[in-house]
């Protein structure tokens, strides 16, 4: 089981490592204006956080996530 | 095959192909779609091709764009072979459009009359029966090159379903025309709304079943944050946009080349290349990377302008030569 902090972490690192994103992330950043996330990105975040996590996400869970709070909360509530 | 139950309404629509007339009004193509069915191929042709003579005459942008584009063709050696030894001029132009109203029937012959009487020959295709037996579907990019419809010939024979990702503001309309001469479900349309991640998951979807999915990759949509890359072609630079090589990467998925071009009446040559088996984007230089797969893509293009230059289908200015005002249309 892993804490919020923890899985904050691991989605701060896909988008640093991954992403190669600089900038600072919090629970409030928004996915597309802060982040600055397409649909593609979005895709392929999904894959990572499925890859570790090993939790599989449908579009439905997906599409209502603006901020990185919500895939916190999504990934929380899932595992 | 998948079958045609699936996929009704969402983003993902029972549909065969899409673009016919995308110089022409919608009016235009309902008129072009029942002309075909009244007439046949054999009287649609000429009725064709007075219109794309209105448009030759009447459009300089798309003659501009259409001379640029076969000089640049015939700055090659393998493009002075195909266009002969004189500098291309008003003639290869008109040649250039009248190959355009052959393409544009051979669409409708695919969509409305089933591809028959058409017949091609084929090379690399056997990928997609290894693809069919380990169940995996591919990510296509195709081009305005040829007849992308061919693809659906393709689609038939390979029992497969393959879905064609499309960028349209008039999704709704096209999508209707399209159902309406599609009882079976080959080739379906996926539209792309650039700030929702429902294509994308439809695009996963359809892999996930072992289905392929197509997408031009020669134009970037104009007006969206879309992202390109600038790659070499016939002598300029062009952008394309990375989203094929991004999808497949994202999504772990091989990338093929897919080009269909008419040698003779009625008969296609179908290329199927692999780009990639998978698709690998080091974290350190993913730009480099993605370039360097368009980069393959735009020679391969290059390739096939330079043995069957009047197959190429951007009236416009396509590599950002002439100012401003020529937008793609």
């Amino acid at each position: 089981m892993a804490s919020r902090d923890e899985i904050l972490a691991w989605v701060t690192g896909v988008l640093t490592e991954e992403f190669q994103y600089t900038g600072e992330i919090q629970l409030d950043s928004d996915l597309t204006d802060d982040i600055d996330l397409d649909s593609i990105d979005a895709m392929d975040m999904t894959v990572r956080l499925e890859e570790k996590t090993g939790l599989s996400f449908k579009e439905e869970e997906l599409k209502s996530l603006r901020t990185i709070g919500d895939v916190v909360d999504l990934i929380d509530g899932r595992l | 095959m998948a079958g045609s139950e699936a996929l009704s309404g969402g983003p993902t629509q029972r549909a065969r192909w899409h673009g016919v007339a995308e110089r022409g009004s919608l009016w235009g193509l309902r008129f072009t779609i029942a002309s075909y069915r009244l007439l046949g191929r054999r009287l649609t042709l000429p009725l064709i091709r007075i219109v794309v003579t209105y448009f030759f005459l009447t459009d300089a942008p798309g003659r501009r764009a259409s001379l640029a584009y076969l000089k640049r063709v015939h700055a090659t050696e393998a493009g002075r072979k195909a266009l002969g030894s004189s500098p291309p001029g008003f003639r290869h132009c008109f040649e250039h459009y009248r190959t355009f109203a052959v393409a544009i029937v051979d669409r409708l012959g695919i969509w409305i009359g089933n591809g028959e009487g058409y017949t091609y020959d084929s090379s690399g295709i056997e990928r997609f029966d290894q693809l069919a037996e380990e169940q995996r579907g591919a990510i296509i990019v195709g081009a305005h090159l040829g007849n992308f419809d061919a693809l659906r010939l393709l689609a038939k024979r390979m029992n497969r379903v393959v879905n064609v990702l499309m960028y349209t503001d008039n999704a709704p309309l096209i999508n209707s025309i399209i159902s309406e001469l599609s009882p079976d479900a080959e080739a379906r349309v996926i539209t792309v709304d650039p700030n929702s991640v429902q294509a994308v998951f439809a695009v996963r979807e359809c892999l996930r079943r072992g289905e392929h999915v197509a997408i031009l990759g020669d134009r970037v949509e104009p007006g969206k944050k879309s992202r390109v890359i600038t790659v070499g072609m016939l002598g300029g630079n062009v952008q394309l946009p990375q989203a094929p090589v991004l999808l497949a990467a994202a999504l772990g998925c091989p990338l093929m080349l897919m080009v269909a071009l008419c040698d003779g009446p009625g008969h296609y040559r179908v290329f199927a290349e692999p780009l990639a088996e998978s698709v690998k984007l080091p974290r350190a230089d993913r730009e480099a990377a993605v370039k360097e797969l368009l980069e393959a893509y735009s020679s391969r293009l290059e390739y096939y302008c330079t043995r069957f230059p009047y197959q190429w289908f951007n009236f416009y200015d396509y590599w950002g030569e002439f100012g401003a005002a020529d937008e793609p249309r």
